[in-house]
């Protein structure tokens, strides 16, 4: 490649790392976050269910 | 008949059936919004070199940037954290109101929900200044303010694990989330008052920015925009689930 050429692109290659980290950290954070937020709901219908369960044998 | 505010408060209506496809569809908007990025908009222009190249018919004579790119999302979560803390302020303002302590319920969600974007923003700035600068942090006006919120908004979340006393706790962090919200255009004007070369003025009609350059950016905003959306109605829904659940039993109990 000529020298102009490399100065040019001379960026590209040492900034991939801190592109690639930014965007999979963003990914990182959301994807926790909807999981807990998953998470809390599940288990809140999950307790619903337990509830509708105990309501209806306590009115058999 | 459930009275207009009761049936704003609800859960299981429209709202809680589009959050999930909303999070799905902000999820695409955004991957679509990064891709287009990657793939159609021009490497930007850095510093000049010594020399001219001819490069897809366009004559180079500066470095071409990658880690402008961070941009891309960078940006979109950093007005979608202070579009959350304006929700957080606006349901603060209803609570202190009000004192309906579901308005504090969902301002809580809110900052909640704001502070993730905060992180998000953090970890893309931190990483974009690392490559461009080769230092982790630099005290630049907008990197400051921005630092003064997201301390702010832990304060927020210690300040109401602190106390135990729910009205005491809703109607201090209510107060708390509406003094954030002072920070939220001091942090966007900030570069208008005090320039910077980290952080140009983005919004301006002589921005210099491309087609090809808005287009991913208001994809991706839009994107993150329904994803903080989705996230903030599923964390209410299972919130408000959690309370009847703990309130019948109990009710079960006495």
């Amino acid at each position: 490649m000529n020298p102009v050429l490399a100065e040019i692109y001379s960026t590209i290659i040492p900034s991939a790392p801190y592109v690639l980290g930014a965007y999979v950290l963003v990914f990182i954070v959301l994807f926790v976050y909807v999981f807990f937020t998953v998470s809390k709901l599940k288990s809140a219908e999950k307790k619903m269910d337990a509830l509708e369960e105990r309501v209806e044998e306590l009115l058999k | 008949m459930p009275d207009r505010k009761d049936r704003n408060m609800r859960v299981g209506g429209p709202l809680d059936r589009f959050a999930p496809i909303g999070l799905l569809v902000g999820a695409v908007l955004a991957a679509v919004g990064l891709v287009y990025a990657f793939t159609v908009t021009p490497l930007v222009n850095g510093a000049s070199v010594d020399g001219v190249e001819v490069i897809n018919g366009v004559a180079v004579s500066n470095m071409l940037l990658l880690s402008q790119k961070i941009f891309y999302w960078h940006m979109p979560v950093a007005l979608v954290s202070f579009i959350g803390i304006a929700f957080a302020a606006f349901f603060a303002v209803r609570f202190l109101m009000t004192k309906d302590a579901r308005y504090d319920l969902r301002s809580k969600l809110a900052m909640e929900v704001g502070l993730v974007f905060v992180l998000c923003t953090m970890v893309t700035g931190l990483l974009w200044t690392r490559f461009e600068w080769g230092v982790w942090w630099t005290w630049e006006p907008r990197l400051t303010t921005y630092f003064i919120l997201m301390l702010l908004v832990f304060g927020y979340f210690i300040l109401r694990n602190a106390i135990a006393d729910p009205e005491r706790r809703a109607a201090y962090s209510s107060v708390l989330g509406i003094l954030i919200l002072v920070d939220v255009p001091i942090c966007f004007m900030v570069t208008r008052l005090i320039p910077s070369s980290i952080h140009p003025v983005v919004f301006r009609s002589d921005s210099g920015m491309s087609m090809d350059m808005v287009v991913p950016l208001l994809l991706s905003v839009v994107g993150f925009g329904l994803i903080a959306v989705g996230l903030y109605r599923l964390r209410l829904r299972a919130q408000l689930i959690e309370e009847r659940v703990n309130a019948v039993q109990e009710a079960l109990e006495d």
